[in-house]
């Protein structure tokens, strides 16, 4: 596409310029054609006229002469002949020139020969049709010609002729054939100014375009700054309002909408703020008496021993639940800071195969006894990482701690690849699987995948929930797959420098093992 | 007798506290308010203070510089937000480890305030160097051209641990258990803080440290000062 054509897409300022230039354009030239072929054709007509009206009065004079010389020797004759030229053709020094032709008729047989053309005036100036016309005709006929001079010179002229009686030589045709060189000069001179006034107008109208957008357009280009900076977080950005124009229409109306942005912006971030305080307000109140708890009933529980058994099997659950309790706490927290979206990633380098290891061996104990193992593939030996460490392993762990819940004494296998950009894990179980609709719902808070089913390690429900919100904040994704009866697949993958966004899905979320 | 000072608004953790640490045989000084800690704690120096974040009178953070302005004393914050402002800051004021409540179990409690308390590398003998700078591991004291410069017990164990292995890059997990005494965390911002705390004090420019030298992406070692 033309240049400036893709320019003009982008500005306002210069589609307005190039739309009048182009409009302008063709008004100028019209005008400019039509006034000139007014003007061509009057000067013409003028001219035509008075050439016609001293043409005929030359003729008729050279007719009467000739008349009078009637029976007069031929010397005689061709001296009113010569004298008829010379009274007929002007020598001037300007190009007004007037020529004198005379042609014997091809009917005439006389021997005497009178054809002449003053000033080396080539006859074939005169067009045959010309000749033919005045031939037919006893008035006076004329015709727009070319000069041609035996010389080489040819100049536009007009030629006007009629029949005459030479005495003693028969029938004659007389031309005078008038140069139109200074009629055309006037009429380039007029055509070249036309021309230079239509430019001069164009520019003009192209600087007062250029004035009149620049006027539009630079509170338009004001308003759209503004509202760039508006959108890219600067909320005290106002336009400037200075009349009672259009623009400061929109001016105002700009103004009123940032107003009640900002207005709406503050207010949810007082929200927020007040949420994320009252979540700190909780936490620190709640985990405050829940160690003094925990502390508490540690300390009952060494001396568990000397209780009977009733007393020792409760202190146990006590324990226990007292661990759970703080496990919920924790997620609720986490996941209530993710809707506040206070959570922040606080990314350090590391290796996540040797992340996926230790989680792996951490579990260790747990899969054992659920009677299932953890097997960690990895395409690489070290695989170094920019993230958040506590949430990937947190990811990591969920995923492990869900797999082992379902795992049915089947294995567990996790593999891991990676790209140049991103990592991706894969946890595959081999248990009772996931049908589609657990498919949809199986990242929802506090969901079950069968209600009838205990849930043995004391999860708290929030686990995959928070792995899905934690894989988000680093731009990466958690997908799950799973069939009924075939067990599931949990495919986490995630940039593996902060803030950039994955590209691909290096393991395919249905697994390879798998086949219809 | 080791004393541990425990400053804490939570009348019945204090308590708890003082029942854990007595049992552990560990003498016990309860303090509730943060504008009362000066006074009882230049009245009867402690062995290492446990410090809560949140403080009627005057919070933790400003405590802590406070007794940092005084003392070498180990001192371990108690946060009840796992928030890393919080954590960073306390450990940037002054401390030398911290514990978000609730803890896993008291024994951790202990363990963690009996590592801050032993006496580390007792084991190294006579003089250490590492870049310009000459450690008597027993006398506990750091020399750069017969000046002393003044450590916190946590920085000079961080500082010994490393010119104890010149070649050895350390990784910080291996300093979290080496110093801190952790099995395994991945709670880097300890090392950072405290790395950042002791290049402050012996570096000659910290911002282009000599002596304590970052690999990246891998941690930390001692720094050959002059090349080589």
């Amino acid at each position: 596409m033309n240049p400036i054509f893709w320019k003009a897409r982008n500005s306002l300022a210069l589609k307005v310029i190039l739309s009048t230039v182009i409009l302008s354009l063709g008004v100028v030239w019209i005008t400019g054609s039509a006034l000139n072929s007014r003007l061509s054709s009057g000067i013409r007509e003028v001219n035509l006229n008075s050439a016609i009206a001293e043409a005929r009065s030359t003729i008729f004079t050279a007719d009467y002469r000739f008349l009078l010389a009637q029976g007069e020797k031929d010397s005689i004759v061709q001296k009113v002949v010569d004298d008829v030229i010379s009274s007929a053709t002007t020598i001037t020094s300007n190009e007004n020139t007037r020529e004198v032709v005379f042609l014997r008729s091809p009917s005439n047989t006389m021997i005497k020969n009178y054809e002449i053309a003053s000033n080396f005036l080539d006859p074939v100036s005169i067009p045959q049709s010309l000749s033919e016309r005045v031939r037919k005709s006893n008035d006076t006929v004329w015709q727009y010609t070319t000069m041609r001079y035996s010389l080489g010179a040819s100049v536009s002229g007009l030629a006007v002729g009629q029949k005459v009686q030479i005495p003693g030589a028969g029938q004659y045709e007389m031309y005078i054939v008038f140069s139109l060189a200074n009629e055309e000069k006037t009429l380039n001179l007029i055509e070249s100014y036309l021309l230079i006034a239509g430019i001069i107008l164009l520019i003009l109208i192209t600087l007062i375009t250029w004035v009149v957008v620049r006027q539009v357009v630079k509170p338009v280009r004001e308003a759209a700054r503004i509202a760039t900076e508006f959108t890219s977080g600067d909320f005290r950005q106002r336009m400037k309002v200075y009349s009672q124009d259009e623009i400061s229409t929109l001016g105002r109306a700009f103004n009123e909408m940032a107003e009640s942005l900002e207005k709406q912006i503050a207010r949810l971030e007082n929200l927020s703020r007040v949420q994320q305080r009252f979540v700190s307000d909780v936490s620190h109140e709640l985990r405050t008496p829940l160690t003094t708890l925990r502390m508490a009933s540690e300390v009952i529980a060494e001396s568990r021993d000397s209780f009977d058994p009733t007393v020792a099997r409760s202190t146990e659950l006590l324990v226990a639940q007292l661990d759970r309790f703080e496990r919920l706490l924790e997620d609720l927290l986490e996941v209530s800071r993710f809707d506040a979206e206070v959570a922040v990633l606080e990314a350090v380098d590391f290796d996540i195969v040797q992340l996926v290891n230790r989680c792996a061996e951490d579990l260790a104990l747990v899969a054992n006894e659920r009677k299932t193992q953890i097997y960690v593939k990895s395409a690489e030996p070290i695989i170094m990482i920019k993230a958040d460490i506590r949430r990937v392993e947190r990811i990591l762990r969920n995923l492990m701690a869900n797999a082992i819940d379902h795992a049915e004494e089947v294995q567990i296998d996790v593999q891991i690849q990676a790209s140049e950009r991103d990592v991706a894990i894969g946890i595959r179980d081999y248990g009772v699987g996931l049908d589609e609709g657990a498919l949809t719902r199986v990242f929802d808070r506090f969901w079950r995948a069968d209600p009838s089913r205990a849930r043995t390690r004391g999860g708290t429900g929030l686990g995959l929930s928070i792995a899905l919100e934690d894989a988000r904040l680093h731009n990466g994704e958690l997908e799950a797959w799973g069939r009924p009866g075939r067990g599931a697949h949990f495919v986490v993958t995630l940039p593996r420098k902060t803030w950039d966004s994955i590209d691909s899905r290096l393991i395919p979320l249905e697994p390879e093992d798998y086949r219809v | 007798m080791t004393l541990v000072m425990v400053v804490d608004d939570d009348q019945d953790l204090a308590e708890m506290l003082g029942i854990v640490l007595t049992g552990a045989g560990i003498d016990v000084d309860l303090v509730s308010r943060g504008d009362e800690v000066m006074d009882v704690f230049r009245n009867n120096p402690p062995d290492l203070v446990l410090l809560d974040v949140m403080l009627p009178g005057l919070d933790g953070i400003e405590v802590c510089k406070l007794i940092r302005a005084e003392s070498m004393v180990p001192i371990v914050m108690l946060s009840a937000k796992g928030d890393t402002q919080d954590v960073v800051k306390g450990l940037e004021a002054g401390a030398d480890d911290y514990m978000v409540k609730p803890f896993r179990h008291p024994s951790e409690l202990i363990a963690r305030i009996r590592t801050r308390l032993r006496r580390t590398n007792a084991e190294v003998l006579g003089l250490l160097t590492i870049g310009d700078l000459a450690i008597d591991v027993q006398a506990h004291q750091i020399l750069r051209a017969g000046k002393q410069i003044a450590l916190t017990r946590l920085e000079f164990d961080l500082l010994v641990a490393l010119a104890k292995e010149p070649g050895r890059v350390f990784t910080r997990d291996a300093l979290l258990s080496e110093v801190w005494g952790y099995r395994h965390s991945t709670d880097t911002r300890l090392v950072n803080v405290h790395v950042q705390r002791l290049r402050s004090k012996i570096e000659h420019d910290p911002e282009h440290p000599e002596i304590v030298v970052t690999i990246r992406g891998v941690g930390y070692k001692a720094g050959v000062m002059g090349g080589s």
